[in-house]
């Protein structure tokens, strides 16, 4: 068990409103229909590109909550969001929210900002637990246009 | 697939998919998510912390919600936001039914909208996922 925290550290509570560093996501034809198989879609939009123009799209089209992947680079140091001293080691993703704005296609790459905007000390059934609740801005780069927000609740415990 | 019409919702109406959660499938999701957390597909890792089986995604059952969403609105519908709360662990290998309820029907923003409660039973009816969402639809 960690050591219990009587309040935020001066460094938990200057993180809360503070925004990480972009992260690029890409939207590939791959990750759109490993998604859409994993979630059990059958609509042909998400994995045929004729079919999707036949029905009006650009390109395949990515089902909603699909907003890519972050690029992978082995000689990145990790971490999107932002970061602070925890005596707390092991993590469950407590929630999402999705906020879809805009239809995202195949090849879009997108520009992801999350921001925390709330972290709190609890008490679950799993002792005391830190909440942090995020907000992460998907901004398509060839436009500019945001194309989701989403939420996420973070457990630390 | 038939478009869902604002006009013929109702509220009460329920919708709901049950899916299977093999480790097959978490491991497709492990691929299509970036989440490579072991306690989804190794069981010597999942009970070495004290799990009593690989576990399903939270962000799975997440996006499983989506899909319910995504099949009621139809192409011509759209999601406006859904919101779902991880509060218990699924094991895998067994059935999840994800399911929706309309709450309310009504007009704003010239859109014409439905909100609904949504969520994830276990065979057991043990709700682990609630949350809500909000979705417009087309209008006759």
């Amino acid at each position: 068990m960690p050591e219990e925290l009587p309040d935020l550290t001066p460094e938990m509570k200057a993180a809360i409103g503070k925004s990480g560093p972009p992260t690029t996501y890409e939207v590939t034809s791959l990750g759109i229909r490993t998604f859409g198989r994993a979630v059990g879609y059958k609509n042909p939009i998400y994995f045929d590109a004729a079919a999707a123009k036949a029905a009006g799209h650009k390109d395949l089209v990515a089902p909603p909550g699909y907003l890519g992947m972050p690029v992978f680079n082995p000689n990145a140091t990790a971490g999107r969001g932002v970061d602070f001293e925890t005596p707390f080691k092991r993590n469950l993703n407590g929630g999402t929210g999705v906020f879809p704005l805009e239809r995202v296609y195949a090849g879009d790459v997108l520009d992801a900002v999350t921001t925390l905007v709330e972290l709190k000390l609890d008490r679950g059934r799993l002792g005391q637990m830190l909440i942090r609740t995020s907000e992460t801005v998907y901004t398509r780069k060839s436009d500019g246009k945001v194309v989701a927000k989403t939420r996420g609740t973070g457990l630390s415990y | 697939m038939a478009q869902t019409m604002w006009d013929d919702v109702k509220e009460g109406q329920e919708i709901s998919l049950t899916e299977q959660t093999s480790s097959q499938r978490l491991v497709i999701w492990a691929a299509a998510s970036g989440d490579f957390y072991q306690i989804h597909y190794d069981d010597n890792f999942a009970k070495g912390n004290n799990l009593p089986d690989i576990i399903v995604h939270g962000a799975l059952k997440g996006m499983l919600v989506g899909r319910l969403l995504d099949e009621f609105a139809g192409d011509k519908g759209w999601i406006e936001m859904w919101d779902v709360s991880y509060r218990g662990m699924d094991k895998a290998r067994e059935d999840i039914t994800i399911w929706g309820k309309v709450t309310k029907k009504y007009q704003e923003g010239g859109k014409n909208l439905v909100d609904l409660d949504v969520g994830v039973k276990k065979v057991d009816g043990t709700e682990t996922t609630p949350g809500r969402a909000t979705v417009s639809l087309p209008k006759k």
